[in-house]
């Protein structure tokens, strides 16, 4: 047994085959570009697990044979080979998009060359994710990895939807796993079913969001379940798997400084565009037509605001839409401001005119601040690296800030030849305050900014009103004539909502790991590892005094912990041409969930105290809850590789779960997979590179915690009187293991000297026996039960193509496409039910599962169409006050609308070296998919958007009346209404049945002849939600955007001379600069509530943010 | 170098082990079993809520008999229930909440041995009682429900994850003969005690609702049903309800969450969605209602209501609107009142079946105990009384028990609505923006059709048109 040089990075193990070596060699390992020393380069001797790593001067020793040849690689690199000729090779690296002939991390931080590997990985360097950073580093990987579709939900510090392969979980958990240096962890979505489905609340973010993107030394995406068997149940939607930077032996000490600013501003192409033309108001209703001589249809209020006997004109102000009467610059009207004493306008009237600040004012410039030091260092028998981050945010919401600090430490030790111990530890803390409210809440400013608003409002006016007093003075008090005139209605001032009805949160974590490493002999290893993964969190939201909901404060608290035990066995040896590696290992997972919620009741005693002792009546019972799940797991993995060209690894896991019945908690999953590097077999000089892959697994999984077994729910005594309820969930004792299984084909191919490379890959993914609560006829007595059923499929293709147009010294042009297609389908359901039902969201809007269907149809009210598909309009009735008549859609059957996904998602990454310069620009990119718009729903109909205002083809204002002549005299009325084109007009008759007879209909003419028009005269207008119908609010969700633009320029080492400074990186970033193209007017495709299976629903949409900013990397 | 490897497979074969992992599973935060009085407590403040809400998601039945209007958002005024899926959450509240917990409460009854054998029989009267009563309310509604395959145990019988629909008239039947059961059994005192929230703990007092229930329900099949008469003489006989001491009604508390519904939307929401609708303000007025002002506020500088044109935007400021008693939170809510019970007794004694007393006698305690609820002097209910347009006259009896009644029903929309369906009196209006008269049924939810399709499309014959009646609802 021969001594070995131990240096040691945490998750990247190499295994060692020592064999009778001849002479030591070592050498410096650096960049063609900068010059400078590349750390972390795998050195390997070719043909054989002979293997070292560079440390972080770039410098290397290996003990080799005569003649060997050395294999250098490294991420981001192109390899090279040199023949060893003496004691000292140097060699230097080109970057490169070559990254097939690499080492991968897989599941448990094992190592091995991805050209044995016989399912899909996609690995992101540490750089990629870092350099254009967003709160949420899931999002930086948003278009760079084939396979995985990202969603930003669009407030500060919200959650990112990762879902690789689509969703393969009716209605359990689709996000990704997520693994940092082999510690799984949480990565929760604590939002509430309301807030998910868009009836109010906050988005706190998911768990994974607390990794730190400057930590991250490179992401492995592991996308098929073959990939990970050994991880579990888990891992079936995918692994993001992350390692972090670990420290290298060196003289002396690695510092790295980091530090960056960012300023983000609303892209205005992602918000309402306003009509400024008509005022405050539902419709002509309020006051008498005629109010002090003067016309006002019935839109304004009468009011005697002055005292002096006679009638004034004032805006409607309790009412929160924009159909209100015409702005004219010689009206004198009393508004909002006029109701308030506090104000120099109070009883003040003015010019009745558009506000001259519209809400896009509301928005402020974020900005975002990044600064992080690590230093490393280590001896032949240690290495250490310490970090620390702090990245503070502020949203484009007044009064939002995120700050989140994390610092870690990794270490080694070698305690022996053979025992080497290491650990990570990572303490973070994130803290936010003034999280900006999501969905149809009074929290979320969109809600009244998309929906219901009033155009007539100058926002920077709410602003001082606010300001100049800490009150809520808002724009949608009750008004005159009513019992509480200054009181709000509906809205608060956006100002009060913003500065007092803030919520805060904060997450204080430890993630960290045990691990040790025991060489039993020279082809054995065992490794045990202890990992732990726990927070705490708490969640304080607050309702000031003087605003329109009750007063009030509720908090939450919730701890979360995971811990694994594994126990691996690794074996390694070579037999003649045969290799085998291998592993035995075993997993004991445990997690707990403890939390509890409560919140005050029916007020606050005093002002400003945000207590639950400060309740007025006495609390609810809060809401506790309290779950655990431990899997026992058992495993083994033989990989077996023929030469260089063939190999076959077949994997098996065995899993005992807390959640299932007894007699059916044990479940077995088997995989295997096939690797063919055909390229060794050839002997085509254009081919560099080529593997064919195959693979087949089964992955089974457990039920949630707590579902086979009904429980009471204890409700809030009513006086003397305890109160219980039966769940509304039923349970079900005799739940079974859910079942995937998966296929995979895939080629990677490098072509002309790795100019060309590519990967494709086919998977067809099938779950079925789903565990899942199954919505059932209520008259069950439950509206949910646990069901094993359902079976869904996905099938898909990614590609990932890396071009070299431009290769040189100077000049280097890489090209980056990756390509996703997924199709799923909803093959059955329970018991040949019709439908599941993800979510039910307002506007009658489901989201569901249906057979046939893919997953996450939008279903709604659809239009009646003709055979021609044309939607159909019939005779509108005309009712009292002139309102109402021309035509209006027909609305049909409840159908599908849409579907949350996209027919395919992609993104470009061009990037250009010049140099010392490096620029990139990545184009991320969805066809397809849709969402619905509950803010085009109501919006339209409380005419706040442009399209309700203006005038329609005949040159006349759409809101006039249709007909009625009594609105004409006064020159305000007459022949209005928004021309129909490209509907099917129905005269109402029927045929023998009674059903609707649609052989006579005529398009875009009634049966006269004359055109059609739609009444757009007040807020029951054609097009809203009151009149109209749900698939006229269902977008195309397709987009084209410039998600990251990069300039870098790296300081070269002769410019920094003498200064100590051995490393310094200048860089201009930029993201979500622009959206290219999009097929909705009014927001940003991709907004959305929250992670999580309910997607395709816009409720108060945040607008999107342009962030640019400049960030500076010192390295001494 | 061995040790290390023994205690390595050591370890391996530890976690192969099963040890007993169920146990993590236990849900240490909820029990399993609950005292049977927590669930017929929750399901009566659920049935409660449900009958006296008017959430515009829950319950339109204020709406669509005309007390009132909607003043900004129209749609359920004008009979659009199916955006909001009003139906679906009526199931859901009605099958899955109330029903369901007094299901769960009879279980636990019936199981537990420690109770006396007469208080075991009165809480389960009890707990049937209420069923039955939450049973006719969805007849009322819907005609056709699921019933005897409703609230089954599906582990046992996978079939009953679909439940059929009986037909509303053998319900009704079947729940006249539980009544009669239930007031067979009902003696003494029930042991529920505070949980009682109706009577707290009186069994006798539950045998009388059993008998104005059984009336109920024979009044209101009085044209459709041969035995109805019969029913209706053996209730009256048995004792119904003699005073309004006798009401079965729940009496909220002062703070949330156990405030009247109606606080809820009116009071604490700072919402101002509903008016008075001209219809009742037309018949208001026009009786010289001395209930206008306490009905509601803002009216007129003569005393009238300001309606506002039922289904029509009308301004909240302009208009009468509910008033100050019926924004009390602690306002009771009436599951059956002596008042309603007054008008069957009224409707049973013109058609000539043996209840003690006259028509215009009963019908003159219905107007009277009305009066009295809300607070109008006896003197004052007199001189209303006294008029020729209000005074008993059996020749348009059915006017004026359907005017009166549903005046009385006030804030019990559902039966508001029923009164109006059952004498096609008082007039109705036609909703300004849809243009239609007030659907004679709701139909069924959308939920049903894709989890109980075959079901439900064999409902009532295979037509679910709420234009179609219930069928009681005949002349």
């Amino acid at each position: 047994m021969k001594r070995r040089a131990n240096l040691f990075a945490l998750a990247i193990a190499t295994f060692f085959s020592f064999s009778a070596l001849a002479q030591n060699v070592t050498g410096v390992v650096s960049d063609a570009a900068s010059g400078e020393p590349v750390p972390s380069v795998s050195v390997k001797e070719k043909g054989t697990n002979n293997a070292a790593i560079t440390n972080f001067d770039g410098k290397y020793s290996i003990k080799v044979g005569d003649n060997a040849v050395l294999v250098f690689s490294s991420m981001g690199y192109a390899s090279e080979e040199g023949t060893v000729t003496g004691n000292t090779l140097d060699v230097s690296l080109t970057t490169s998009s070559n990254k097939l002939d690499e080492v991968v991390i897989t599941a448990f931080g094992i190592s091995r060359d991805k050209k044995s590997i016989g399912y899909a990985v996609q690995e992101v360097g540490g750089a990629e994710v870092s350099k254009v950073k967003d709160a949420n580093f899931m999002s930086s990987l948003s278009g760079k990895v084939a396979g995985v579709n990202i969603r930003q939900s669009g407030t500060m510090g919200g959650s990112a939807n990762v879902v690789i392969r689509g969703y393969s979980s009716l209605t359990g958990n689709n996000q990704a796993l997520f693994v940092v240096d082999g510690i799984p962890i949480s990565n929760a979505i604590t939002n509430t079913s309301d807030q998910q489905t868009g009836r109010g609340g906050y988005d706190y973010g998911n768990a994974a969001m607390d990794i730190n993107p400057e930590d991250i030394d490179k992401v492995s995406v592991l996308k098929g379940a073959a990939a990970t068997a050994l991880y579990g149940s888990r891992a079936s939607n995918g692994v993001i798997l992350i390692t972090t930077k670990k420290g290298s032996a060196k003289k002396g000490l690695g510092i790295s400084i980091g530090s960056g600013i960012t300023v983000g501003t609303f892209n205005p192409s992602t918000f309402v565009r306003y009509q400024n033309e008509y005022g405050q108001g539902y419709g002509p209703y309020y006051g008498p037509d005629t109010i002090n001589g003067v016309w006002t249809e019935g839109k304004m209020t009468e009011y005697d605001v002055d005292g002096d006997g006679v009638m004034d004109i004032a805006d409607p102000t309790g009412d929160d839409a924009s159909y209100g009467m015409r702005f004219d610059p010689n009206l004198q009207k009393y508004g909002w401001n006029s109701l308030f004493p506090e104000l120099s306008t109070y009883g003040q009237s003015q010019a009745h005119v558009a506000g001259a600040n519209d809400p896009t004012t509301f928005w402020e410039t974020a900005v975002t601040t990044n600064n992080s030091v690590a230093v490393d260092g280590g001896s032949e028998n240690s290495t250490f690296r310490v970090s620390a981050t702090q990245f503070r945010t502020s949203g484009i919401s007044p009064n939002s800030s995120l700050k989140r600090n994390n610092f870690s430490f990794s270490g080694s030790q070698n305690l022996s030849d053979r025992l080497t111990v290491s650990t990570t530890a990572n303490y973070i803390n994130q803290s936010a305050q003034g999280r900006m409210g999501t969905g149809y809440s009074n929290k979320n400013p969109n809600q009244s900014f998309r929906q219901w608003y009033n155009v007539g409002v100058d926002m920077q006016e709410q602003k001082s009103a606010y300001e100049a007093t800490g009150k809520n003075l808002s724009w949608n008090a009750y008004g005159y004539g009513a019992a509480n005139p200054t009181a709000p209605h509906y809205f608060d001032n956006p100002y009060f909502m913003s500065y007092e009805n803030y919520s805060n949160d904060s997450r204080d974590r430890i993630m960290g790991n045990i691990m040790t490493n025991y060489k039993i002999n020279d082809w054995l290893d065992f490794m045990g590892r202890a990992s732990v993964d726990t927070y705490s969190a708490i969640e304080e939201e607050r309702q000031a005094f003087g605003g329109v909901d009750v007063p009030g404060y509720v908090r939450r608290n919730r701890t979360v912990s995971e811990t694994n035990i594994d126990l691996v066995l690794t074996a390694n040896k070579n037999f003649g041409d045969f290799s085998f590696n291998g592993n035995l290992g075993s997993n004991v997972r445990r997690n707990a969930v403890s939390s509890i919620s409560a919140g005050t009741n029916g007020g606050l005693v005093v002002p400003g105290v945000y207590a639950l002792s400060n309740s007025t009546n006495a609390p609810a019972a809060p809401s506790e809850n309290a779950y655990q799940v431990g899997v026992n797991g058992l495993f083994a993995r033989a990989s077996l590789g023929y030469k260089d060209y063939l190999y076959v690894d077949l994997t098996g896991r065995n899993d005992v779960s807390s959640t299932l019945p007894t007699a059916n908690n044990s479940f077995f999953y088997p995989s295997a997979t096939l690797a063919l590097v055909f390229s060794e077999l050839l002997d085509v000089d254009a081919i560099d590179f080529g593997k064919f892959r195959a693979n087949y697994a089964m992955v089974g999984a457990d039920a949630p915690a707590q579902a086979l077994a009904n429980a009471y729910n204890m409700g809030t005594p009513f006086g003397s009187a305890n109160l219980a309820s039966a769940p509304n969930t039923d349970a079900n004792s005799g739940l079974i293991p859910e079942s995937t299984v998966s296929t995979e084909l895939g080629l990677e191919m490098m072509l002309f000297d790795n100019r060309v490379g590519f990967d494709l890959s086919y998977y067809d993914q099938t779950s079925s026996n789903q565990i899942m609560p199954a919505r059932v006829s209520s008259t069950t007595g439950s509206i949910f039960k646990y069901v094993n059923a359902g079976v869904i499929n996905n099938a898909g293709i990614e590609a990932s193509i890396n071009l070299t147009p431009v290769r040189s010294k100077d000049f280097e042009w890489n090209i980056n496409v990756n390509y996703t297609r997924n199709r799923s389908q909803v093959v059955s359901l329970f018991e040949g039910a019709e439908n599941l039902q993800l979510a039910g969201v307002q506007g009658g809007i489901t989201i569901e599962a249906r057979p046939g269907q893919a997953y996450g149809v939008i279903y709604g009210t659809s239009h009646e169409r003709d055979a021609e598909g044309h939607p159909i309009v019939y005779d509108n009735v005309t009712y009292s006050g002139g309102r109402g008549g021309g035509v209006r859609y027909l609305r049909g059957e409840k159908d599908v609308l849409g579907d949350i996904n996209p027919d395919w998602y992609g993104g470009l990454n061009n990037s250009f070296r010049y140099k010392n310069w490096t620029a990139s620009a990545l184009l991320d990119m969805q066809w397809g998919g849709s969402f619905f718009s509950l803010d085009t729903y109501y919006g339209y109909a409380t005419g706040v958007y442009d399209l309700t205002a203006g005038n329609n083809a005949d040159g006349n204002p759409i809101r006039n009346s249709i007909y009625d002549p009594a609105y004409q005299v006064h020159g305000n009325g007459g022949a209005g209404g928004l021309k129909m084109t490209g509907v099917s007009y129905w005269d109402g008759s029927v045929d023998a049945n009674g059903d609707n007879d649609y052989s006579n209909n005529t398009v875009d003419v009634d049966a006269n002849g004359d055109a059609l028009y739609g009444d757009m005269s007040f807020y029951s207008n054609v097009l809203g939600y009151s009149r109209g119908v749900g698939e006229y609010h269902v977008w195309d969700a397709s987009y084209i955007k410039l998600r990251e633009v990069a300039l870098q320029y790296s300081v070269p080492s002769n410019l920094l001379g003498q200064t100590g400074i051995k490393g310094l990186d200048i860089s201009l970033v930029g993201r979500n600069l622009a959206i290219l193209w999009k097929a909705n007017p009014y927001s940003d495709p991709e907004a959305g509530l929250s992670a999580g299976n309910i997607q395709g629903n816009q409720s108060g949409a945040y607008p999107s943010v342009r962030e640019v900013g400049v960030k500076v990397n010192l390295k001494f | 170098m061995k040790k290390l490897f023994t205690a390595a497979s050591a370890a391996l074969l530890i976690a192969s082990c099963t040890s007993d992992l169920s146990s993590l599973n236990e849900n240490s935060k909820a029990p399993v079993q609950v005292p049977a009085g927590t669930l017929i407590a929750n399901a009566t403040v659920d049935l409660s809520d449900y009958l006296a809400s008017v959430n515009v998601n829950l319950n339109n039945f204020t709406l669509w008999s005309q007390h009132w209007t909607q003043t900004t958002y129209t749609d359920e005024s004008n009979y659009d229930y199916n955006q909001r899926d009003v139906n679906g959450n009526t199931f859901d509240e009605l099958y899955a909440n109330v029903l369901r917990d007094l299901q769960d409460a009879k279980g636990l009854i019936e199981a537990d041995d420690g109770l006396l054998p007469q208080v075991q029989a009165n809480q389960l009267a009890i707990a049937d009682l209420l069923q039955v009563y939450t049973y006719h309310v969805l007849v009322d509604i819907h005609n056709d429900v699921p019933y005897s395959e409703a609230l089954g145990d599906v582990e046992a019988d996978p079939t009953l994850i679909t439940p059929k629909y009986d037909a509303a008239s053998g319900i009704y039947t079947n729940l006249v003969a539980r009544i009669l059961a239930a007031h067979g059994t009902l003696a003494g005192d029930n042991g529920l005690g505070s949980f009682d929230l109706i009577y707290g703990g009186d069994a006798n007092a539950w045998k009388k609702f059993a008998a104005s229930l059984a009336l109920k329900l024979a009044v209101r099949a009085a044209d459709v049903d041969p035995t109805a008469q019969t029913v209706a003489e053996t209730a009256a006989g048995a004792g119904v309800f003699t005073s309004s001491a006798d009401n079965a009604s729940m009496s909220y508390t002062s703070s949330p969450p156990h405030t009247n519904p109606l606080w809820e939307s009116l009071v604490q929401s700072g919402r101002t969605d509903f008016c008075a609708s001209n219809t009742i303000a037309g018949i208001m007025n026009g009786l010289v209602d001395p209930r206008r002002g306490v009905y509601f506020r803002n009216l007129d500088s003569l005393g009238d209501l300001m309606g506002g044109v039922y289904g029509q935007n009308s301004a909240y400021n302009t208009h009468s609107q509910p008033g100050d008693a019926v924004e009390a939170p602690t306002l009771a809510a009436h599951l059956m009142s002596y008042s309603e019970v007054s008008f069957l007794l009224a409707d049973a004694a013109q058609r000539g079946w043996n209840v003690v007393g006259t028509a215009g006698e009963h019908y003159a305690n219905g107007v009277n105990a009305s009066m009295a609820q809300w607070g109008v002097s006896g003197t004052d209910a007199a001189t209303y009384l006294a008029q020729t347009t209000v005074a008993y006259d059996a020749s348009v009896w059915k006017e004026r028990i359907g005017v009166q009644k549903w005046l009385a029903m006030y804030m019990r929309g559902n039966e508001a609505y029923n009164t109006v369906r059952t004498y096609d009196y008082p007039a109705m209006n036609i909703a300004d923006v849809a243009q239609r008269p007030v659907p004679n049924r709701m139909s069924y939810g959308v939920d049903e059709y894709s989890l109980n399709t075959t079901n439900v499309e064999a409902a009532n014959g295979g037509s679910d048109d709420d234009t179609d009646k219930v069928f009681w609802d005949v002349n």
